[in-house]
C-alpha cells in the first residue's frame, strides 16, 4: 500500500516497538497468513448508513481478507448496532466502534477508507468531508442530489488524491451484452439509445407521527428541510412510490435517480459517453407522450421513456461496422467493492470513478429539470450552467438546511 | 382553479394532500416568459409568507419561489432570514435568485445573526459566490464559534477571488478551523492556477507544505506544486 495514513500507522509500529513493551500474545490473525494480510497491511475500513444497501456494503468488505473493517456510522440506533454485530461476530471480538455523528467517525487518524450508504441528500456533504480527512470513499449511487454536487465532489477528490468510487454494479454487470455488442464495433458507428425509467421524486407531506426514541431525527434530515418523523419518509426500502425515502424530492430524484444511476450508467458506458456530459435536452410533449432526448457533443442521443423504445434499446448505423475497442472492466478480484480496494492500493482510479459517475447521475438531473421547467434547455457543461436560463440555473441545487454545506 | 388552491394554502400542513397545490406549481411552469403574470404570481406567494399560514404552507410557498422570485419577493424573504424555523426555506427561495437585492439581503443579515443560522447566511453567501461579501467573511475566520469560522472559510473558498484568497492567507484560524482553512487556501489555488496565476498559486501550495499542516493537505499541497511546475 502506498497511502500516507498507512505508512504513518506503520512507522508508528516501527517506532513504538523500540521504546514500548510488545504484547505477549499477538494473534495469528493479526500476523496474517497466505490469504490474509497482516493487520497492518490490511484497509481499515468504517461504514456510514449501514442499513440496506449499506449493510450489504458492509457485508462485501467485511468478507475481504485485506480490509479490516473498525466502524460503523448511522443515525438509527437499532441499525448501528446491528451493523457493529456483524462486524464483532466477523471478526470474533468486540472492536468495532460505533457512531452517531459520522464526523467522528472520519475524524479517526487510522481510517484508511469509508463506505457512504445513507439517502442521497447526504452523500456529498459526507463525500467531499471525507476527502478533506484524507480517506478514500465507496459511494453507493446515486451519488448526487443536485448538479451542482457533481463537480464539488470531483474537485475534492483530486485535491486531496483520494480514491473514490461510485456504488453501480449493474452497470458492469447487468449491461453487459449490450455492452459488448456497442463497442464490439458490429453495430456500426451509434446514433442513440433509449432509457426507461422513472418516477420523478414528489413533495413529501406526511403527517406527524411521535419520533421513535432511537432515531437522531435531525441528524437523519440533516441538509433537507425540517420535517416531521413519519416512518415512510424515511424508510429505506427501495420503493419509489411513496413509502419510502426515496419517492421524495428532499432525500431523492426517484426512480430517475435511484434506477436512473444504473440505466444511465449502463447506456452511457454502452455508447461511450462515460466521460462527457450532454449539450442539450430537448423536451418533447406530442400525442405519443412526454419524453426527453439528451444530445452529446457527439451527436449520440440518449433518450428518456421514448414512446416504443424498450430500455437500452440501441440505434446503430445498419449495414456499417466499426473496430472493436477493448471493454473496460474492474480490477482486482471481487466486483465492484474489489475494484475499490485493489484501486486503493494502487492509487489507480476505480472503474465507476466519481467524475463518471457524477457524468451518469447528471443525465438524470437534466433530465428532470427539464421535465420541471417543461421546455428543452441548452447545457454548458464546462461552467456547469444553462446559458442565458437564469430560471433553469436556479435548479441547479437544493439549499441546504443550516448548519451544512458542501 | 389556482384561487382554490391559494385557498388550500390557508389550512395547508402536515398529512394535507399536496395534490391540491398542484395548480400553484402549474402556474409557476405557466408563466415562463409572462413578465406580469410572473409578479402577480410571485406576489400573491409572498403574500402568504407574512400571513398566519402554517410553517408547511410556507415551506410549499418558498419551494416555489425559487423559480417564481426576483427582486419583489425578497423583502419578504429577507424578513424571515432570523426566524429560526423559516430561516432556512428562505435562504432556499433567495440563494440562486440572481436579483443583486438577493444577495443585499444576506449580507444584510449577517452581523444579525448568530449560531446555526449565520453559518445558513455564510453559506448562501459562499454558494452565490458574493464577492461583496469578502470583508464581512474574512473578520469570521477568527470568529469565537469554529463552526462558524469554518463555514466561513469554505465561503471565501467558493468565491476564489484573489481578495478571498488573500483573506484566507492572513487568517489565524483556531486549530478547529484549521483544516477548513487549508482546504479553502487549496480550491482558491486552483482557481490561481487555472486563471494563468502560477506564481501565486505556488506561494500558496508552498506554504500549505509545511509539517504544521495535516498530511492529506501537504500532500493536496505537493500536489498542487507538481501541477503548477508543469503548466
Amino acid at each position: 500500500m502506498s497511502r500516507s495514513s498507512s505508512s504513518t500507522r506503520r512507522e508508528f509500529l516501527k517506532t513504538a516497538g523500540a521504546s514500548v513493551a510488545i504484547p505477549y500474545i499477538i494473534t495469528s490473525a493479526a500476523l496474517g497468513n497466505a490469504d490474509r494480510p497482516a493487520a497492518s497491511d490490511r484497509i481499515v475500513m468504517g461504514g456510514i448508513g449501514v442499513g440496506n444497501m449499506g449493510s450489504g456494503d458492509q457485508g462485501a468488505f467485511l468478507g475481504r481478507g485485506d480490509v479490516q473493517y473498525v466502524a460503523v456510522c448511522d443515525v438509527r440506533k437499532g441499525v448501528r448496532e446491528a451493523a457493529k454485530g456483524r462486524a464483532d461476530k466477523h471478526y470474533q471480538n468486540s472492536d468495532c466502534r460505533e457512531y452517531n455523528d459520522f464526523r467522528e467517525l472520519l475524524a479517526r487518524d487510522d481510517i484508511d477508507a469509508v463506505h457512504v450508504a445513507t439517502p442521497d441528500h447526504w452523500h456529498a456533504i459526507m463525500v467531499i468531508d471525507a476527502c478533506r480527512q484524507g480517506k478514500d470513499v465507496y459511494c453507493q449511487k446515486p451519488e448526487t442530489r443536485t448538479l451542482r454536487e457533481g463537480p464539488l465532489m470531483v474537485a475534492a477528490a483530486r485535491r486531496y488524491a483520494r480514491v473514490v468510487s461510485g456504488g453501480s454494479q449493474r452497470v458492469l454487470e447487468d449491461y453487459r451484452g449490450i455492452v459488448d455488442k456497442c463497442w464490439s464495433g458490429s453495430l456500426g458507428p451509434i446514433k442513440s439509445i433509449n432509457v426507461n425509467v422513472g418516477p420523478l421524486s414528489q413533495i413529501c407531506n406526511l403527517p406527524a407521527e411521535p419520533t421513535p426514541a432511537d432515531i437522531d431525527w435531525d441528524m437523519w434530515l440533516g441538509p433537507a428541510p425540517w420535517a416531521p418523523y413519519n416512518k415512510a419518509r424515511c424508510d429505506g426500502n427501495f420503493g419509489t412510490g411513496g413509502g419510502s425515502w426515496r419517492s421524495y424530492v428532499d432525500y431523492s430524484g426517484g426512480g430517475m435517480t435511484d434506477w436512473g444511476a444504473h440505466h444511465f450508467g449502463g447506456a452511457t458506458f454502452a455508447v461511450d459517453v462515460r466521460e462527457m456530459q450532454p449539450v442539450e435536452v430537448q423536451y418533447h410533449d406530442d400525442k405519443e407522450g412526454k419524453y426527453v432526448t439528451l444530445h452529446y457533443p457527439n451527436g449520440i442521443v440518449i433518450s428518456h421513456n421514448r414512446p416504443k423504445f424498450e430500455n437500452l434499446q440501441v440505434e446503430g448505423t445498419p449495414g456499417e461496422t466499426r473496430a472493436p475497442k477493448p471493454v473496460p472492466s474492474y480490477k482486482g478480484q471481487g466486483g465492484i467493492y474489489g475494484d475499490f480496494i485493489e484501486c486503493v492500493k494502487t492509487r489507480e482510479k476505480p472503474f465507476r470513478d466519481i467524475e463518471l459517475a457524477v457524468n451518469t447521475i447528471a443525465v438524470s438531473h437534466l433530465a428532470i429539470i427539464a421535465y420541471q421547467l417543461q421546455r428543452s434547455l441548452k447545457w454548458d457543461s464546462a461552467t456547469q450552467q444553462f446559458p442565458g436560463d437564469a430560471e433553469a440555473n436556479r435548479l441547479l441545487d437544493r439549499t441546504r438546511r443550516e448548519p451544512w454545506q458542501v | 382553479m389556482l384561487d382554490q388552491a391559494f385557498e388550500a394554502l390557508k389550512t395547508y400542513n402536515w398529512g394535507a394532500d399536496v395534490k391540491a397545490l398542484d395548480p400553484i406549481s402549474e402556474a409557476v411552469v405557466k408563466t415562463h416568459g409572462d413578465e406580469k403574470g410572473r409578479l402577480d404570481l410571485e406576489n400573491r406567494l409572498a403574500a402568504v409568507l407574512t400571513s398566519g399560514a402554517s410553517r408547511d404552507a410556507k415551506d410549499y410557498v418558498c419551494r416555489q419561489l425559487v423559480v417564481a422570485g426576483s427582486k419583489a419577493s425578497v423583502p419578504t424573504l429577507a424578513g424571515l432570514l432570523s426566524d429560526k424555523e423559516l430561516s432556512h426555506m428562505a435562504r432556499y427561495a433567495l440563494e440562486r435568485n440572481q436579483a443583486a437585492e438577493a444577495g443585499q439581503a444576506l449580507r444584510d443579515a449577517l452581523p444579525k445573526a448568530s449560531g446555526a443560522i449565520k453559518i445558513g447566511v455564510i453559506s448562501s453567501l459562499g454558494v452565490r459566490k458574493d464577492a461583496e461579501s469578502v470583508s464581512a467573511l474574512g473578520k469570521l475566520l477568527g470568529d469565537s464559534d469554529a463552526a462558524v469560522a469554518r463555514a466561513a472559510a469554505h465561503a471565501l473558498g467558493d468565491i476564489r477571488t484573489p481578495e478571498a484568497a488573500k483573506a484566507l492567507s492572513e487568517a489565524k484560524p483556531a486549530a478547529e478551523a484549521k483544516l477548513a482553512v487549508a482546504d479553502a487556501r487549496l480550491a482558491c489555488a486552483e482557481s490561481m492556477l487555472a486563471h494563468g496565476k502560477k506564481a501565486e498559486a505556488l506561494a500558496v501550495y508552498k506554504s500549505l507544505s509545511g509539517q504544521d499542516q495535516p498530511k492529506q493537505v501537504r500532500l493536496a499541497a505537493t500536489r498542487g506544486m507538481l501541477a503548477g511546475a508543469s503548466k
